[in-house]
């Protein structure tokens, strides 16, 4: 269970993480974004459209209970979290589509996030006591963006608090997560111990398959190695706070245990993933940048 | 060289065209005596109008990558580089005349430092903070520099330059300096504990901050201005390093009176676009460097602009908040840092607004370049013409008019100018000659290098070592430095004009043009090319040598063409030939 000052306190994180996205932005890196829009429609399109569709087969596969179900669905369809960024940037990728991608699929959330619950909920068959209603999802999100705003006005009025508060966000991402770990493990460790292998592999599944199919469809799409990479990274990791913060606000208390589940646990190992997975994308993006050397020496001569 | 003949305005046909484009013919002789006066009666002036709120930006910001910035006011300058002015000549004993290197990447501490210098009488060392430890130990050992401001992020060849040089005091500077506390504490805490750029420091040292409390203390007693009322235009302003070209640099002594003139013959060339107190230029260029020194630091500050360092323009991104959160109105850069901005989706799509004027030097400023800088900005591009040894401006293109693609311009107000052949008379009309130069801006010569200056320096005239051709009414056209000459089979090749083909090419991002060893031509022109990665994998060698083979004369045309991802550059991003001769060489062995 998470407590009522817990759940408070999450809302409060997720406001600062939002206040810290929208200081990441203006309104020209929407405008820019619209006109070149290949880079971050391939994103979206792994983002509501793979993601998704792999929580949906892995419930199925893994024939999870209703309650573990929605849980799953519900993290696949969310957009993608600000810790993306700070990866995209360890891994030496390209970090302006990175943000570009996790400000737009948050916007674009607002819409798609309802509806893809909705359908994949249907699909699943799921009984409407364990049906997040599209409305509060929505209001969620709605909430959500007036810090979103209110980052992007605080930007543009004074650099120093925009940039400051940029980070911030980008650290709270962390917080969060380090006190999900804090808070909930421990007095959910009985449940951690009894929970069945499929529902470990379902939310480290989510991510790791998702960054995989990620790359593979931005490849498919014509985007460069680098490009690729950054958008299996933000297509693997999903705002896994938002979904905890859905869940306590519209799940009642009685099964509220079981959806949290796959949130909580793709939250704590999503953390351990993209660390191993940033290490990688790291060497080969240095591997890379080797074997150019490597071509500039070789230089390829015509007489 | 002939000499002591007398100024011929019918040798000058560019001062016609001084009135058409708005420009005083006559330089105005510098109203102040010294550097230091200049700093100190401009901040004060522009004090003044910023407290009647007729002014309101400050004399200085810093603009970090994530947009995080600080900034000095006009009455700050001027109090702490008193201070530091202080620091040094009571702190530390230093006498007029005495030599401080100041090390540093564009930031606040750089102003403070640099004005201090001065103000103490002090001969200013600028020196490249990406310098290795022989080149900084050359330098000072050169200069004789008793004194170091250095960023801290650079202290860690310290230890062994102190060691073999005459360096005995040691200021540490930070890039945060003067900013406000929180952004600064975070700037601190990313370069510590994120980028871990900040080595430790193990020689004796005095931070900035502390050297200009005990330097305000001492001003009681003495204040500022004893050390540089008796300072005139013949005294010894700075010393500026240039030349690496044949193997060692030099120290090129530039005095009060070459550099006051520089500005006023820069103020000239601008002043059609200039308003007094109405200026923001973007300074992406190193203060170190002559250009952005004499053009940025000293011309913006008389007109009470407001100046936004950038202390690190690579990547290009880095200028982005910056270009987006104040109202650019000016802009100096070379060729790259241009061709760079045009190359970025933010600024082409909303090109600073308020802009309008660049100038570009430094190095040749691509045609295309100039081109597409006017029809994204909708603003005029001039380049200019200078060198480290003429404080730099020689020459510029009238900011109004039509633009002449190519030309470095006309020689500034004051400036005598002819073009040169080898055997040492004037070349006849429209026929290529390297540049001779006579003016106020002309430097005293090089420091402790007399056979060095003899070789460039005759009655007055120095030779430049580049080539140019002047048009009928007075305009030049630069073929290329004298030693980047490249001879095929007895043709002279300007690597420029080649360069500047190839650069029209739309696949083309960047271009540079060599000559090699030839066994067949003696010399052969190598082009090396790095494809603009908006047009990947669609450039080929075949592309670029058909386009010069319908552009250019046969013997014109490279022989060989090289794909490459970047090419080496200085630190103001001039690209470096030298390097890939070298690289060339070494393959050929």
């Amino acid at each position: 269970m998470i407590t009522e000052f817990e759940t408070r306190l999450l809302g409060i994180m997720m406001m600062v993480i939002m206040l810290g996205m929208g200081a990441s932005l203006t309104w020209r890196d929407f405008l820019i974004a619209f006109r070149k829009p290949k880079g971050v429609l391939v994103g979206m399109l792994c983002q509501f459209g793979i993601m998704p569709l792999l929580g949906f087969v892995l419930a199925m596969a893994l024939d999870l209970s209703p309650g573990l179900t929605v849980g799953l669905i519900l993290m696949a369809c969310m957009p993608g979290g600000t810790t993306s960024n700070i990866f995209s940037y360890f891994s030496k990728g390209v970090l302006a589509l990175s943000i570009l991608m996790t400000t737009v699929c948050t916007l674009a959330a607002l819409v798609m996030v309802p509806l893809l619950l909705e359908f994949y909920s249907s699909m699943a068959g799921l009984s409407s006591e364990f049906k997040i209603p599209a409305s509060s999802v929505a209001q969620v999100l709605v909430v959500l963006l007036v810090p979103t705003v209110l980052g992007m006005v605080l930007r543009k009025l004074n650099p120093n608090i925009g940039a400051t508060i940029e980070l911030l966000g980008g650290f709270m991402g962390i917080v969060v997560i380090v006190f999900l770990v804090a808070t909930w493990v421990p007095r959910n460790h009985r449940l951690l111990a009894e929970t069945p292998w499929p529902v470990y592999f379902a939310a480290i599944g989510l991510g790791l398959i998702g960054m995989a199919l990620g790359y593979a469809l931005a490849r498919l799409l014509k985007q460069d190695n680098n490009r690729s990479r950054t958008i299996a990274l933000e297509t693997g990791i999903q705002n896994g706070p938002l979904a905890v913060l859905i869940v306590t606000l519209s799940i009642a208390a009685t099964i509220q245990q079981e959806v949290l589940l796959i949130p909580v646990l793709y939250s704590l190992f999503i953390v351990l993933s993209s660390s191993v997975v940033t290490l990688f994308f790291r060497r080969w993006a240095t591997r890379e940048a080797l074997a150019r050397d490597r071509l500039k020496a070789g230089s390829l001569l015509v007489t | 060289m002939k000499n002591e003949t007398p100024f011929d305005p019918t040798h000058s046909p560019w001062l016609a065209t001084y009135t058409s484009a708005g420009i005083v013919a006559k330089l105005q002789t510098p109203q102040h005596a010294s550097l230091a006066e200049l700093v100190q009666e401009r901040c004060a002036h522009f004090a003044a109008e910023q407290a009647a709120r007729r002014l309101k930006h400050p004399a200085f910001s810093c603009v970090m990558p994530n947009g995080m910035n600080g900034r000095l006011s006009f009455s700050q300058v001027n109090a702490q580089s008193d201070a530091f002015a202080g620091y040094l000549r009571q702190t530390l004993g230093l006498k007029a005349g005495d030599r401080v290197a100041v090390q540093m990447p564009n930031c606040l501490a750089y102003p403070v430092a640099a004005f201090g210098v001065l103000k103490a009488g002090c001969v200013l060392v600028n020196t490249n903070p990406l310098y290795t430890e022989s080149e900084m130990v050359h330098q000072f050992n050169d200069s004789g520099a008793t004194a170091l401001v250095v960023m801290d992020m650079f202290a860690d060849k310290l230890p062994g330059v102190l060691l073999r040089t005459g360096v005995k005091h040691v200021v540490l500077a930070r890039v945060d300096a003067f900013f406000p506390v929180i952004p600064g504490a975070v700037i601190r805490g990313v370069q510590k504990v994120w980028s871990r750029v900040l080595p430790p420091v193990t020689v004796p040292y005095v931070r900035l901050a502390q050297a200009l409390v005990q330097g305000r203390a001492t001003l009681v007693a003495t204040p500022a201005k004893t050390y540089w009322q008796d300072i005139n235009h013949d005294h010894l302003a700075a010393l500026q390093y240039t030349g690496g070209t044949t193997g060692v640099s030099k120290g090129a002594m530039l005095s009060h009176g070459n550099l006051l003139n520089n500005v006023n013959q820069m103020l000239a060339m601008g002043a059609t676009h200039m308003e007094e107190g109405r200026e923001c230029v973007l300074t992406a260029l190193p203060l170190y460097h002559i250009f952005a020194f004499t053009a940025n630091l000293l011309g913006f500050l008389s007109i009470g602009a407001h100046n936004v360092l950038i202390p690190s323009p690579r990547p290009v991104q880095n200028l982005q908040r910056a270009v987006e959160n104040f109202p650019i109105t000016w802009m100096t850069g070379v060729n790259t840092l241009f061709n760079g901005l045009l190359n970025e989706e933010w600024f082409t799509a909303y090109p600073p607004r308020e802009l309008k004027a660049s100038i570009a030097g430094g190095t040749a400023l691509h045609s295309a370049v100039a081109q597409r800088w006017v029809e994204v900005t909708r603003t005029p591009i001039a380049e200019g013409y200078g060198l480290t040894e003429t404080s730099p401006v020689v020459s510029f293109n009238p900011l109004r008019g039509t633009p002449r693609p190519s030309s470095i311009g006309i020689p500034a107000p004051g400036t005598e100018l002819r073009l040169m052949g080898d055997d040492g008379s004037a070349v006849a009309p429209g026929e290529p000659g390297e540049i001779c130069v006579r003016g106020p801006q002309v430097m005293q010569g090089y420091w402790n290098n007399e056979a060095e200056t003899a070789g460039v320096l005759k009655d007055g005239w120095l030779a430049t070592g580049d080539v140019a051709v002047m048009e009928p009414d007075g305009f030049l056209r630069i073929v290329d430095r004298k030693k980047d000459l490249v001879l095929v089979s007895g043709f002279n090749v300007y690597p420029n004009e080649v360069e500047d083909t190839i650069a029209q090419l739309e696949s083309v991002l960047e271009v540079a043009v060599i000559g090699v060893p030839d066994d067949k031509t003696g010399e052969a022109v190598r082009a090396f090319v790095v494809p603009n990665p908006d047009h990947r994998d669609q450039l080929t060698t075949e592309q670029v040598l058909a386009h010069c083979r319908r552009q250019l004369t046969a013997y014109k045309v490279p022989r060989s063409v090289v794909l490459r991802d970047e090419l080496p550059k200085s630190p103001i991003g001039k690209v470096l030939r030298k390097t890939l001769k070298a690289e060339a060489q070494a393959q050929v062995r």
